[in-house]
């Protein structure tokens, strides 16, 4: 089992050291990030005081107060990011990691940004979903030069809106995205808000994905369809941290989307609100429950839900595809297919040939072999009752009895209480095959379409 | 009368020499197959003997090839085989054999004449008795017999380099023969593969899992193997009765086995260095050696030739006539010699001696022109030699090994579901060309190491052929 610890965190952000003192003088130290584990919950030191969001494998930067403005240092950089165990992805992100780390401030907070491009290429960094002087939005060449590699700009302006939002590159965006350049920005409400509850718990994350060559490190920045690597915060199951609740806790989940398909967001076991968008908190009246809230590309999504169910809930895109690690989309089905006396002939000329597909692809979870070097299986992941038989967008939702309030760790796998479980049917087995319904016509194999008629003659008559 | 005894044999010293001489050119009891195993020393494996014509060393040879044939044949047994069986090299040192019959012909004196005559007239019967014979050929016996030595040498020099040319050859063939066979072996594995493929993907067809369309395209690649594997066997077939053409075998003789693999390739610190080709070249090669035989003949035969032109016919005869008288039955006896003695009026000799310098000129340049094709080639074959060594070693040391890391890389990925059954066969496919392709080169190396050594010690290998291999690039099939 991987190391899942929380609060390791702060410790593990330490200062850059590559970056000449003197040049940084003036300017906030930037806090960088070694760790893709989930860092706990920043409680704010400072300034106006909020209930800090949950990133989920990702972290929150400290900031520093100067003259009542809030002041951040974003690196832009490569990094190399633990996908999953074992598999590291280059990746353009920012101080240390990809997605950067989250921005979290207070409606009415003045925000300095201070941005350093450490890439080989200009960038720049648009704040989505801020209300912003038009010169400060971050479209390079639109609103401002492209920050050239080497220089440091500065963005300066107020929070002005309590919600969920992200930043990302808008110079040479289709490569920088590609390569991992996100991250959150979340602002808090400044004291009560009549469209947004007080919760337990609040996490964060961002929904991307890459197509990373297995064997490979550098994501194929020019893919627009094909990808094979599906994250949550750039990580895939089982390396994702799960959503940990204690029972009837209001629980927050804000989904932000990046990559470039939609993705269904699911949960098991409760039915949420959404509660807000990038455009801000939802009006009561247009809340209806559900529990699948479509992420658009580009959208962001805020559900809430009582977590009053025990248990270890699925939570995934239900696009079935996104739940699997890296895959090939040219394989043909197996199933079904007899291979008696063939195995042993292709293993005359490939002696590790193993027979897989011919019952689905399910025994793939189970399956230990050899893969290309820096990649993942297909679906991997344990559970108490076996193989998971998935990986990517997928993790679990953990509410249990119990736990404390600021208690993040995981809690290990939910023990049903007795006779809660399925379980296999002991009696009798039925006694004859019920008829089979079967639609009327064509016998099995037979030819279902017919070939269109090109005969002139035939088209006299219509 | 000791004395005059011993001044009239002193006198005759010469004649009793080229007399003597003459009696000694005899024809060579075994063809002159042991002077040109001389020449064939070393150049040959060890105890590798020509064919004795003779009923009980046939037999003793039959027997041992018999012997040789009970294991799989390497390539100096290969040779061995050839040497003692082709009926080509029997058939070519016959008539070594038949050149140095002629030669002792030759130097064998021609008879003295011996004319009888009888005369009568009125008053007496006169009877004539002359002894004659051609002087000239008596006194120069002596370098005749040499000049036939150098040319009988000359003779056995060039049968020589046909045993060595006839030995390279069978190294070449069985070089080749084994390497097709191991190419067949490849073919075969590679058959089996597309034959699995082709029936997997039918049987994916049957099920409905694959378009008729994607199984016909794994059923061509079935189809390519099958005709591949059909063009190798032919190879095969065709390589191994080569060799066994020049081996002399037939029948159930020619069912014999050949080794698995070619011999491994030698250690780089083992390879013959080129430094010494030429001079090597220019001190061992026999066609060398023969042409200056050659040139030692033409040379010596130039001096003599005006001599020879005008002098030719000089004839010696010894006559004794009787005439007796009829009345007084007294005879009278004559005694006395006669030369005849051509007098160089027309043909004082200028033609035949201007023949005798062109073609000394010839033989010179004969000499030369050898001697430079012989330093060329030892150049050429060397250079040819260590590249096939580079290139077999990058084959074998660099190519097979990516091949191989490719194929593992290939289930890996199919391990992942990453690639397909079929992907995972072309890129199989494409490992066992990369071996058939391997193999080549290492054939080639050893193909190039047998024209080295003709070129170098025994005569000229022929043109020099480029180093290619008839191996297809072998490319993965990429999805369907």
């Amino acid at each position: 089992m991987q190391r899942r610890t929380f609060f390791t965190g702060a410790a593990a952000a330490v200062a850059a050291t590559s970056v000449s003192r003197v040049a940084m003088a003036a300017l906030p130290e930037p806090i960088s990030q070694a760790s893709a584990d989930t860092a706990a919950p920043l409680l704010p030191p400072n300034g106006r005081p909020y209930h800090p969001v949950v990133t989920l494998n990702g972290w929150t930067t400290p900031w520093r107060m100067n003259a009542g403005v809030k002041e951040f240092h974003l690196v832009a950089e490569p990094v190399v990011r633990e996908v999953a165990p074992g598999f590291f992805v280059n990746m353009w992100g920012y101080n240390g990691q990809s997605p950067g780390p989250t921005i979290e401030v207070v409606e009415g907070d003045r925000v300095r940004i201070f941005v350093t491009n450490r890439l080989p290429e200009n960038t720049t960094i648009h704040w989505h979903g801020q209300r912003l002087p038009n010169g400060m939005d971050g479209v390079g060449g639109l609103n401002q030069p492209h920050i050239p590699p080497g220089k440091t700009y500065v963005y300066e302006f107020q929070a002005r809106r309590p919600g969920t939002f992200m930043y990302h590159p808008h110079s040479d965006e289709m490569v920088q995205m590609a390569m991992g350049m996100m991250g959150l920005w979340i602002t808090h409400p400044k004291g009560k808000h009549p469209l947004i509850a007080d919760v337990q718990r609040d996490y964060a994350f961002l929904l991307s994905a890459y197509d990373v060559e297995p064997g490979a490190m550098t994501p194929r920045v020019n893919e627009m369809t094909d990808f094979n690597i599906w994250t949550f915060n750039s990580r895939a199951f089982p390396a994702i941290t799960p959503l940990v609740a204690r029972q009837n806790d209001r629980v927050r989940i804000r989904v932000g989307n990046l990559s470039m398909t939609n993705h269904p967001i699911h949960i098991h076991g409760h039915e949420f609100e959404v509660t807000g968008t990038d455009g801000g908190p939802t009006p009561k009246g247009s809340r209806w429950p559900e529990v699948t809230a479509d992420v658009a590309v580009g959208q962001m999504r805020q559900v809430e839900l009582i977590a009053d169910e025990p248990g270890d809930w699925a939570f995934h895109c239900h696009k079935s595809h996104h739940t699997m690690g890296a895959m090939g989309h040219d394989v043909p089905t197996m199933i079904g297919i007899d291979h008696s006396g063939l195995v042993g002939k292709i293993q005359k000329i490939v002696p590790d040939y193993m027979l897989m597909g011919e019952r689905g692809m399910g025994d793939m979870g189970a399956m230990q072999m050899p893969l290309p070097e820096n990649t993942f299986p297909m679906m991997a992941g344990k559970g108490p009752f076996g193989a998971i038989e998935m990986g990517g967008m997928f993790t679990s939702f953990k509410v249990r009895q119990n736990l404390g309030a600021h208690d993040y760790r995981d809690p290990g796998w939910y023990q049903p209480p007795k006779g809660t479980t399925a379980y296999e049917w002991q009696g009798a087995p039925l006694a004859s095959q019920a008829p089979r319904q079967t639609a009327p016509g064509k016998a099995p194999g037979a030819p279902s379409v017919r070939k269109p008629h090109t005969d002139a003659a035939d088209h006299a008559h219509h | 009368m000791a004395s005059t005894l011993t001044r009239t044999t002193t006198r005759l010293s010469p004649l009793l020499a080229a007399l003597v001489l003459a009696g000694c050119a005899s024809v060579a009891p075994d063809g002159l197959r042991s002077a040109v195993g001389e020449h064939t020393e070393g150049r040959l494996p060890s105890q590798a003997t020509l064919a004795d014509p003779s009923p009980t060393a046939r037999a003793q040879a039959q027997q041992q090839i018999a012997a040789w044939l009970q294991q799989p044949v390497d390539a100096d047994n290969a040779v061995r085989i050839a040497l003692l069986n082709s009926p080509a090299l029997e058939a070519q040192m016959a008539a070594l054999g038949m050149q140095d019959a002629q030669r002792v012909q030759a130097l064998t004196l021609p008879n003295p004449t011996l004319t009888l005559g009888r005369f009568v007239n009125g008053h007496e019967r006169e009877i004539e008795r002359q002894l004659s014979f051609g002087l000239v050929s008596l006194i120069t016996l002596p370098w005749r017999a040499r000049w036939q030595g150098w040319q009988m040498e000359q003779a056995t020099l060039t049968a020589a380099q046909q045993v060595l040319l006839h030995a390279a050859d069978t190294r070449r063939a069985w070089l080749r023969a084994v390497a097709a066979q191991q190419s067949l072996q490849t073919a075969q594995t590679m058959h089996e593969a597309a034959a699995a493929g082709g029936e997997l993907a039918r049987r994916m067809a049957r099920v409905g899992n694959f378009s008729k369309l994607e199984q016909a395209q794994e059923l061509r690649v079935q189809q390519e193997a099958a005709a591949h594997l059909a063009r190798t066997r032919l190879n095969a077939a065709l390589e191994r009765e080569q060799l066994a053409r020049l081996m002399g075998l037939w029948g159930p003789q020619a069912g014999f086995a050949l080794p698995a693999a070619l011999p491994p390739l030698p250690q780089a610190e083992a390879l013959r260095g080129g430094e010494d080709a030429e001079a090597t070249a220019l001190r061992e090669r026999l066609d060398l050696r023969a042409l200056r035989r050659d040139l030692d003949t033409t040379a010596e035969r130039h001096g003599f030739a005006r001599v020879g032109a005008i002098f030719g016919d000089i004839g010696a005869s010894y006559s004794r006539n009787t005439a007796t008288e009829r009345g007084t039955r007294h005879d009278d006896v004559t005694r006395g010699w006669e030369l005849d003695i051509p007098l160089p009026i027309f043909d004082w000799g200028g033609a035949a001696s201007g023949a005798a310098r062109a073609n000394l000129q010839r033989s010179a340049a004969q000499l030369r022109d050898t001697a430079l094709r012989a330093r060329s080639e030892a150049r050429s074959h060397w250079q040819r030699y260590r590249t096939a060594y580079d290139l077999a070693q990058q084959q074998r040391s660099e190519v097979l090994p990516l091949a191989q890391f490719m194929q593992d890389e290939a289930v890996y990925r199919y391990n992942g579901m990453f690639i397909s059954t079929w992907q995972l066969l072309a890129q199989a496919r494409a490992t066992a060309q990369a071996v058939a392709t391997a193999t080549e080169a290492q054939r080639d190396f050893w193909l190039a190491e047998v024209d080295l050594q003709l070129a170098l010690t025994s005569t000229s290998p022929g043109a020099t052929p480029t180093l290619a291999t008839s191996a297809a690039p072998a490319t993965t099939e990429q999805g369907h």
